[in-house]
């Protein structure tokens, strides 16, 4: 499988793709863990969120769960995952930045020009 | 829940398939966002409901976007599109004939004076960052004129001001310089600037260098135009040494075949009325003495002739440049208030100043063209409308077979892009083919008409014209044509193809729109029309016809006053002699051939300070001038042959000028001097008629006059008055003159009434082509309310061979035809008076004599409108009343 192809991931999904690192999530949980982790600097609406999902399960880089677990609210709720072609494409992507990322320091830090 | 609602409505924006996927769980994900928001407060909820519409419709319209890439635009559906589309133009060469045509006019059109716009108006000055370019001018408080030339020694002051990075200056005016030549003298055109002046402007020589300070009255810099045209483009010109007026000068550089400075427009009131290209530079020398030689500037404060160009510093605007030369003005009036007290100072763009004051004729050209397109837009959609009541059948089957909405909309689309850019293709060969005929058209003193021409911009506006053309005729008989009632239709596929109502009414509104277009089309060229009537019929002050006129420069040899005396003496006797000649004069300033020059008068007894000193256009006549002019002399006398050199100094002052010196006295007798207070007294002898000088549209000004005996010109324009064609007088007029001094240079001669002619040049130019908008204008209308009526009745034919039957006349059936038809136009005239209402008004800058709102030109043009409807409603008509009711109602 070419990973490559998939890459450079958004910064959306890439947001989505550390969401779900741990297990998986529903669509309001996400939201949350993003806008959590970020300080509210990347505050994920439904509507982004929803098409960038709809994107990632045509790639199948996320799945929905079969079974639906169900919450001690009445509600049945979506739960997503990463596949393991989107974890790889996740490693990927943060390898890529990082090689980016110390390429950029190294140019930057020495001869500040 | 009423938010569950309103958000639900939101998420009909997403396609189907996927609401049906994810929109239970975005409500979800929202509701549970509201709740969250509301223990954060209001603020938060605002912020929520500010937030979720943007996301929700944003988000939706990326997804479609990204969809219909994938399957509508899809290259082998559109290649089969066009190929459909071909084979139904080639079914139907009349109709795609008739089509092409009216769109290569209308974009042709269209593109025409876009490519006149785009050249004069749109496209940069010919120097390096023009942007940064400004002119600085003198302005008079009391005399209200906000665009004098500057006084050299103001200049020096302004150039000291921080915002300029650099500035030069030039005469404000062009000289006729004589160019000494193997068998006499030439005329040419120079103007003197500051050495520093190519450089300021960015602009470096096509070959050799341009003027140094060193080589002041020696140097030349000349034109490419005037190197190819009197030079033979000879490469070994430089070094040569070419006699201008008398002095030897080397061609150090010629500049560049693009390069023009100055454009009239940048030159003073006291510039140049006619159309010019500068042959030679010559280098410009601040003296201290005073003196009148080509070249030379006298330092002073009170003879304002320069125009300053300067540049800019980077990041300073035109606004604080502008105040910081008022600043400097100000201190100067309070310094020099001798000269300087009501002088002021103001600095304007290059480029508005170059070609700004084209702006309201150009953008009044182009929003007529643009009004002859939206005509052909409105006829081509009614035909096509036509053509698809008929294809009804065809996109009905197509319909039932599966096609979506948006593929036929479609296919009426490519039809009509194909059109319009085959249109549009033509209408540039059609440019690039009747450009020089529109240019011969164009006034001549137009600024960069040199410099029009049909270039990338030109091409990106007839592209996108046609493309916008193409959607526009396209949409509406699209729409309409594509939700056909499948059902109806394919059953009533025994009777005829007709239009529905809805598809009539369509029709008739796109006929009402075109009436009314036309409408204000005619009723501006209507106004445009009257105005250059009311124009025409000015009197100017003097009598135009069997009026000879040319300009004449003495060479140096005639330095002192008495040895111009003595030539102007033989040469105004050999003139009078010549046969058919009634009289004969001459003027330093020919009225609408020429420019001003004005003094300040100070009037005996009236112990003005010379700041305050009013000002008066200034003169001086030569021999017969007045009557050859016909100018009335209305009390006193005129100039005679004994105010000789040594008589007391006289002079002539027209009415205004009597009025402005000395309201509601006799000026006769009374003295005045001219420029300082150190000029000799002069008398005042005679009051002459007012006469339009600049313009035949502008007031007439105050003006003197004296006395070439006693003040002898060198570069005069003579008139010759006689009882013949003023043109016939030409040959005769030059031999006298080569006959007097073979090194006269004689040139400009042209009968007066073609100086009156030229001086109307802008007026007639926009009334051309606005009539000719007019003319087209109507055609259209006319060729519109045809086709609705004679669709009307083809539709009505049995209807009609019902009523014939029943007993009606045939006069009857032609009334009810030719009512309906009338209805039509009434309607449209309605609305485009009411159209009109707002945009006549815009015209008024063009107007003469007359208001936007000339009850003759609102009378006229409706009656001229209905009439023409009327004749377009009698052919079908006619053949509405001969309907015979057996063939109709058998069919």
């Amino acid at each position: 499988m070419d990973i490559e192809r998939y890459l450079p991931l958004t910064p959306v999904v890439l947001e989505i793709a550390m969401a779900l690192a741990a297990g998986e999530r529903h669509g309001y949980d996400i939201m949350q863990d993003v806008e959590r982790r970020t300080a509210g600097r990347i505050v994920l609406h439904p509507g982004t969120l929803y098409r960038a999902l709809a994107r990632l399960l045509d790639q199948k880089l996320i799945e929905e769960l079969e079974e639906r677990r169900e919450d001690n609210t009445d509600e049945r709720r979506r739960y997503y995952r990463l596949t393991p072609l989107g974890r790889a494409v996740a490693r990927a992507e943060v390898e890529r930045l990082a090689g980016q990322v110390s390429a950029a320091r190294r140019l930057f830090r020495g001869g500040r020009a | 829940m009423t938010l569950a609602a309103a958000y639900r409505g939101l998420l009909r924006a997403y396609p189907r398939e996927f609401r049906e996927r994810f929109g239970a769980e975005m409500e979800r994900a929202l509701r549970d966002r509201y709740r969250a928001a509301r223990r954060r407060g209001p603020l938060a909820v605002a912020a929520l409901a500010a937030r979720t519409p943007v996301d929700v419709l944003a988000n939706a319209a990326a997804l479609r976007l990204s969809q219909r890439e994938s399957t509508a635009m899809n290259w082998q559906s559109m290649s089969m599109d066009v190929r459909y589309a071909c084979r139904m133009f080639a079914r139907n060469p009349i109709f795609t004939l008739l089509a092409v045509a009216a769109l290569t006019l209308g974009i042709g059109a269209n593109s025409a004076i876009f490519t006149i716009v785009n050249g004069v108006l749109l496209r940069p000055l010919p120097y390096e960052t023009p942007d940064r370019l400004v002119m600085v001018w003198s302005t008079n408080a009391v005399e209200h004129r906000d665009h004098d030339a500057v006084a050299p020694l103001d200049f020096l002051d302004f150039r000291n001001a921080s915002a300029f990075a650099d500035l030069q200056t030039t005469y404000s005016f062009i000289v006729g310089a004589s160019l000494q030549t193997a068998a006499g003298v030439d005329q040419i055109v120079a103007t003197a600037v500051t050495p520093g002046m190519f450089e300021m402007l960015g602009r470096r020589p096509l070959i050799g260098r341009t003027l140094t300070d060193a080589e002041v009255q020696t140097a030349v810099v000349i034109s490419h135009g005037f190197w190819q045209r009197r030079l033979g483009g000879d490469p070994n010109v430089i070094g040569r040494v070419l006699t201008i007026s008398s002095q030897p000068r080397t061609v150090v550089g010629i500049m560049p075949p693009d390069f023009v400075f100055p454009y009239k427009t940048m030159l003073g009131p006291s510039g140049f009325t006619r159309s010019f290209d500068v042959d030679a530079w010559l280098p410009l020398q601040f003296v201290t003495t005073n003196s009148r030689a080509t070249g030379v500037a006298t330092l002073s404060r009170s003879a304002r002739f320069m125009s300053v160009v300067g540049r800019l510093r980077p990041g300073v605007t035109v606004q604080q440049a502008d105040a910081e030369v008022r600043g400097i003005a100000s201190q100067l009036a309070a310094t020099y208030p001798e000269t300087n007290r009501v002088v002021s100072s103001v600095v304007v763009p290059l480029h508005e100043q170059a070609v700004g004051g084209m702006r309201p004729a150009l953008s009044l050209l182009l929003g007529g063209v643009g009004f002859v397109l939206l005509m052909a837009c409105v006829n081509l959609a009614n035909l096509l409308l036509a053509r698809s009541s008929a294809r009804q059948r065809e996109m009905a089957v197509r319909s039932a077979l599966g096609a979506a909405r948006g593929r036929l909309v479609r296919q009426t689309l490519v039809e009509t892009l194909l059109l319009s850019c085959a249109g549009g293709v033509l209408a540039l060969l059609a440019v690039r083919w009747s450009m020089s005929a529109l240019l011969a058209l164009a006034p001549g003193d137009m600024p960069r008409l040199g410099e029009v021409r049909a270039d990338f911009p030109v091409l990106a506006f007839t592209f996108a014209l046609s493309v916008i053309t193409g959607l526009a005729i396209g949409l509406v008989p699209g729409l309409a044509a594509s939700r056909p009632a499948v059902q109806t239709t394919l059953k009533d596929a025994g009777r005829g193809t007709t239009a529905g109502r809805g598809q009539r009414r369509l029709r008739a509104a796109l006929v009402v729109a075109e009436v009314a277009l036309a409408v204000v089309l005619t009723l501006g060229a209507g106004l445009l029309l009257r105005s250059f009537m009311s124009v025409l019929a000015i009197d100017p002050g003097f009598k135009p016809d069997h009026l000879l006129t040319l300009q004449i420069l003495l060479p140096n040899a005639y330095q002192t006053p008495d040895r111009q005396r003595a030539l102007y003496s033989d040469l105004f006797t050999r003139i009078e002699a010549i046969p058919g000649v009634t009289s004969a004069g001459g003027t330093t300033r020919l009225p609408l051939g020429s420019t001003n020059v004005s003094t300040t008068v100070d009037v005996e007894g009236h112990a003005l300070p010379p700041g305050e000193w009013p000002e008066v256009e200034f003169r001086r006549a030569m021999r017969n001038y007045f009557t050859a002019m016909g100018i009335p002399i209305l009390r006193g006398r005129g100039f005679t042959d004994q105010d000789g050199p040594n008589a007391p100094p006289v002079v002539v002052v027209n009415e205004r000028a009597a009025h402005r010196l000395l309201p509601g006295a006799d000026p006769i007798g009374r003295r005045v001097r001219f420029g300082s207070a150190t000029s000799p007294w002069v008398t005042i002898v005679g009051v002459v008629g007012d006469i339009r000088h600049s313009a035949l549209e502008a007031d007439p000004s105050p003006e003197v006059y004296t006395w070439y005996l006693q003040n002898p010109p060198a570069n005069p324009f003579l008139v010759v008055r006689s009882t013949t064609d003023a043109a016939l007088l030409t040959p005769a007029v030059r031999d006298v003159v080569q006959a007097v001094d073979k090194n006269i240079a004689a040139y400009d001669i042209r009968p007066m009434a073609q100086v009156r002619s030229q001086s109307v040049a802008q007026r007639r130019f926009v009334l051309l082509l606005v009539g000719a908008f007019g003319v087209l204008a109507l055609v259209m209308a006319a060729v519109g309310v045809y086709g609705v009526m004679a669709l009307v009745v083809s539709e009505r034919t049995a209807e009609i061979g019902i009523r014939v039957a029943l007993g009606a006349a045939p006069g009857d059936v032609l009334r009810s035809v030719v009512a309906e038809g009338l209805v039509l136009a009434g309607t449209g005239i309605a609305a485009g008076l009411a159209g009109a209402l707002a945009i006549v008004p815009l015209l008024s800058a063009q107007l003469y004599g007359i208001g936007a709102f000339d009850p003759p030109t609102l009378v006229t043009v409706p009656a001229v409108l209905l009439l023409v409807a009327f004749a377009a409603c009698l052919v079908p008509a006619r053949k509405a009343m001969l309907v015979d009711p057996v063939d109709a109602l058998r069919s």
